[in-house]
């Protein structure tokens, strides 16, 4: 290219006399704070599920606009509230993956300045084609009206798997002996707590209370006990279902934001698996679901900027459009990557809160026992 | 730009490139006996990356019983046949980025004319009617031990699970229930010859067929009988027909696992673009086709049905749940303590003068270790009562025969036996070898039992194997002459003797107890 020196020179004279007019206009713009130097480092725990949105080239581009740098390291939900050996290394925030951990951080003694959701993701079963299409035969699944997305009739699933029907009792005969369902383990892993909340409050026929506990807590114990060996962690529990397939992963639980992450992560893989003749991956939305939220827990002052970066249109769009999570209250920001259009609805209907943070711990310590 | 500045920067370029490449990175691997077919795949990618590549083969209970320990495995990876001896064992989380690189149903393979007799070709057999082969003395099979090895353990929790009637999953109480111990017990008696190593196994297989022993059948990964049947067909013999049991069999996810031992960032970058590498279309295509399912890879990359022996790596089967890891080794101590095959073993143990001192020791102590069943069930080679175990010092003549049962009391009189027993004299292992399978095939009910003569020896014997190899073809069984050396010993003589009785010699100078505790896994 043929560009003089001196050229180069006015031009480099140009930006800068643009760079000053910007600096007036633009230093009490929150999103571009960080371009014009002093970046506060902040240190957190994070759940796993979120490390790869953190990872992300343009999230750490967005949040370094807003003067934010972030030292997150994972942590199990669970245990970044209570475990005293990593309260104790002072964290500026937490960012758990379920709204009850606020609750559990409070009684661990930890001076909550803040809290606030700021990502959402559906609890969701991911099986494979032949399976939807046994349990819409069977009437367990069916399409949405608004949004045409798969719903599982997640109660009478298992009502089924305690009764002892086999998948072909369920229209699905591909698959030899007794219906199942896997979840990761409650004690360790968010998405199996969250599950262990959703079955029992199923089998309650309500959001369960400690007397529902009492009276349904063994209905939810067989559940989790006819799984057998349980992935300590969501992201391994996905990783066994892709590689495992249908024969040896039915259906798993898991969170809505990972299979678009997964197909994202290699949009060629994705095209290929969709064209290709095998069973393809499926998501189904239980009916009910519950939300797992991702409240920001904000322990230092210094963090406020986190959690208005974070809540901003910009960082909730690539949360939505790159990583599949959902805003704070289950509404999607953004348009959708053409590569992974119509697997996610928009909107889901019928979901269901928790159950409080005593209820969950007793049931957790009921299921150990 | 000059011509000549555009070639020292294309050669500085090139020269950066090389240094990237040279990485000088050391790195080594632990993996199953199954993965050796894999290693010039992974070989390849060292050579490539200008790294020294090394590559250890163990059963998975050895790589399990490794992670457990608190220093850990000395590599810097692991290759497991399944992620649940990393689940079992790994409880310090040494292990990390555990990935599976291949799905490997293990099925039973079934000699093709058996296969027919049996009437199981084109349609589903179940374990049920594996169940009534064995019990009709129709059908023996190879198999390796549930307690060593990932095929082994898989094929017998098919088999629990299958005696369960399909509940969806094992539970601790379901162990204690006597009509399951029975079927999977009745089924383990169809067990013709064991082994700690399922590659071994499929050699055996074939070593046996290409010198007119031809087995009935073999339980091992679906990929495993896919190179076997490879060979067998070059051999111009007899395919093993894959017997998929449609009601559930266990699947080895075959995770690669990165172990930290703090050498520095270029080792888990190697480790990383490693596991990069495996998952490129290209080399999924070369894994797929050593008859490996890869899910989701697709026709384009899954290796074709061979339909002449019901090989077909897209055909759906349903694997069975895996128990949580308490109930698992329940059922390890389950099978060795009671289901399995009971063992005829005799212990030829070298009691000549140059055992003296330092021999001595190590050869009571790892009679000790055989001995105690505290100590030889932490590697699960445990003995149970209805073992029948003969224990023969020699020299150059055979001392004396001590015989018991595998019970406690029985153990602590063999143990007390050796005990007595001093070095001093000549050596003469065929004469013992000889006494030993007198000895075995003088054993009332036979059949009923895995037979073995284990020989230990730390010298160069006296003697001829003609003799012996000669009352060994007329006996009325084939019993393996498995071999352990010790300090100086001529690894040649016991080789030939393994080599004639399809059997494996174990090396012992540096841990006898370890040498037998392998060779007991065979048995």
């Amino acid at each position: 290219m043929a560009i003089s020196r001196r050229a180069f020179g006015l031009g480099l004279l140009g930006a800068a006399a643009a760079g000053t007019g910007g600096y007036l206009t633009l230093k009490d713009r929150p999103e571009f704070r960080g371009y014009l130097g002093n970046k506060a480092h902040l240190f957190g725990f994070v759940g796993g599920e979120k490390q790869a949105f953190l990872a992300d080239p343009d999230v750490v581009h967005a949040l370094g606009g807003y003067g934010l740098e972030l030292d997150a390291r994972v942590a199990g939900s669970v245990e970044m509230v209570r475990e005293a050996a990593l309260l104790s290394q002072k964290p500026q925030f937490l960012w758990p993956s379920s709204s009850i951990m606020v609750d559990l951080a409070r009684k661990s003694g930890v001076p909550i300045r803040n809290d606030q959701v700021v990502l959402n993701s559906p609890i969701v079963v991911y099986t494979w084609g032949p399976v939807v299409e046994g349990l819409k035969k069977s009437g367990l699944v069916t399409v949405a009206a608004k949004g045409g997305y798969n719903q599982l009739d997640l109660k009478a699933l298992l009502d089924a798997i305690l009764a002892g029907k086999t998948w072909s009792d369920l229209g699905i005969d591909e698959l030899y002996g007794r219906a199942r369902i896997v979840s990761t383990d409650p004690n360790r892993s968010n998405s199996g707590f969250m599950f262990a909340g959703l079955v029992l409050s199923l089998m309650s026929g309500d959001v369960a209370t400690q007397e529902l506990l009492a009276q349904h807590g063994d209905q939810a114990k067989a559940i989790f006990r006819s799984m057998g060996l349980k992935s300590s962690s969501s992201g391994k529990l996905f990783d066994q279902y892709i590689a495992g397939g249908l024969g040896a992963e039915p259906m798993v639980i898991g969170y809505e934001n990972q299979l678009v992450e997964w197909a994202l992560a290699d949009p060629a893989r994705w095209q290929r698996v969709q064209g290709g003749v095998g069973a393809k991956p499926e998501i189904l939305y239980p009916r009910p679901t519950v939300y797992s939220a991702h409240p920001l827990i904000v322990i230092d002052p210094a963090v406020d900027r986190l959690l208005e970066a974070l809540t901003s249109p910009k960082l909730q769009e690539l949360a939505w459009s790159k990583h599949g999570f959902r805003g704070p209250l289950g509404t999607v920001a953004g348009g959708t990557d053409a590569a992974i259009a119509g697997v996610r609805p928009a909107e889901i209907e019928a979901v269901l809160p928790m159950p409080s943070a005593d209820v969950m711990l007793a049931l957790l310590a009921q299921m150990e026992g | 730009m000059p011509k000549t500045l555009t070639s020292v920067l294309l050669m500085a370029f090139a020269m950066l490139l090389a240094a990237c490449n040279s990485s000088n990175v050391k790195f080594s691997i632990v993996s199953g006996s199954e993965n050796t077919v894999l290693q010039p795949i992974v070989q390849e990618f060292c050579d490539k990356q200008g790294a020294t590549c090394t590559f250890a083969y163990e059963g998975s209970l050895d790589i399990g019983l490794g992670l457990q320990r608190p220093a850990g495995l000395e590599q810097d990876a692991v290759w497991p046949a399944s992620s649940v001896w990393v689940d079992l064992f790994d409880s310090g989380r040494k292990v990390r980025n555990l990935t599976s690189i291949a799905q490997m149903p293990v099925i039973l393979g079934v000699r093709k004319s058996k296969a027919v007799e049996l009437g199981w070709v084109g349609r589903p057999v179940f374990m049920k009617d594996i169940l009534a082969a064995v019990k009709d003395g129709k059908l023996k099979f190879l198999m390796t031990s549930a307690t060593q090895s990932n095929s082994g353990a898989s094929a017998y929790l098919a088999m629990l699970s299958s005696a369960l009637g399909g509940k969806e999953v094992i539970e601790p109480g379901d162990l204690d229930n006597a009509n399951v111990r029975e079927t999977v017990s009745a089924l383990l008696q169809g067990v013709e010859r064991s082994s700690g190593s399922s590659g071994w196994l499929a050699d055996l297989y074939v070593d046996s067929a290409s010198k007119g022993t031809v087995y009935d059948a073999m339980w091992n990964y679906e990929a495993t009988l896919k190179e076997t049947d490879d060979k067998l067909k070059q051999m111009g013999k007899e395919p093993l027909y894959a017997v998929y049991p449609a009601d559930g069999v266990a699947v080895g996810d075959s995770p690669l696992g990165f172990i930290d031992h703090g050498r520095g960032p270029e080792v888990e970058k190697f480790f990383t673009d490693l596991l990069a590498y495996l998952q490129t279309d290209a080399v999924r295509k070369r894994i797929a086709d050593t008859g490996r399912r890869l899910p989701l890879g697709g026709s384009a990359i899954q290796a074709a049905a061979e339909p002449d022996w019901n090989f077909d790596p897209g055909k759906l089967v349903t694997s069975i749940r895996m128990p949580e890891p308490a109930v698992i080794r329940k059922a390890l101590d389950l099978y060795q303590e009671a289901l399995r095959k009971p063992s005829l073993t005799a212990l030829c143990f070298d009691f000549s003068g140059s055992m003296e001192d330092q021999g001595e020791k190590q050869l009571q102590a790892a009679a000790q270790f055989l001995f105690t069943p505290e100590k030889a069930s932490e590697v699960l080679v445990q003995w149970t009562p209805s073992d029948r175990i003969f224990v023969l010092p020699f020299d150059s003549v055979v001392r004396a025969n001590f015989e018991a049962t595998g019970d406690a009391a029985g153990q602590a009189q063999l143990l007390a036996a050796v005990a007595g027993q001093h070095a001093g004299g000549g050596t003469d292992m065929y004469a013992c070898a000889q006494q030993a399978l007198q000895q075995i095939t003088a054993t009332p009910g036979l059949l009923k039992y895995l037979p073995a003569i284990i020989i230990m020896t730390d010298g160069r014997t006296d003697g001829s194997a003609d003799q012996f190899l000669q009352q060994w073809r007329s006996a009325p069984l084939r019993v393996p002459v498995f071999g352990i050396t010790f300090g100086d010993a001529d690894k040649s003589q016991l080789d030939s003797l393994a080599k004639a009785t399809s059997a494996r010699v174990f090396d012992g100078s540096g841990d006898l107890a370890g040498a037998f505790r392998a060779a007991r896994g065979y048995n």
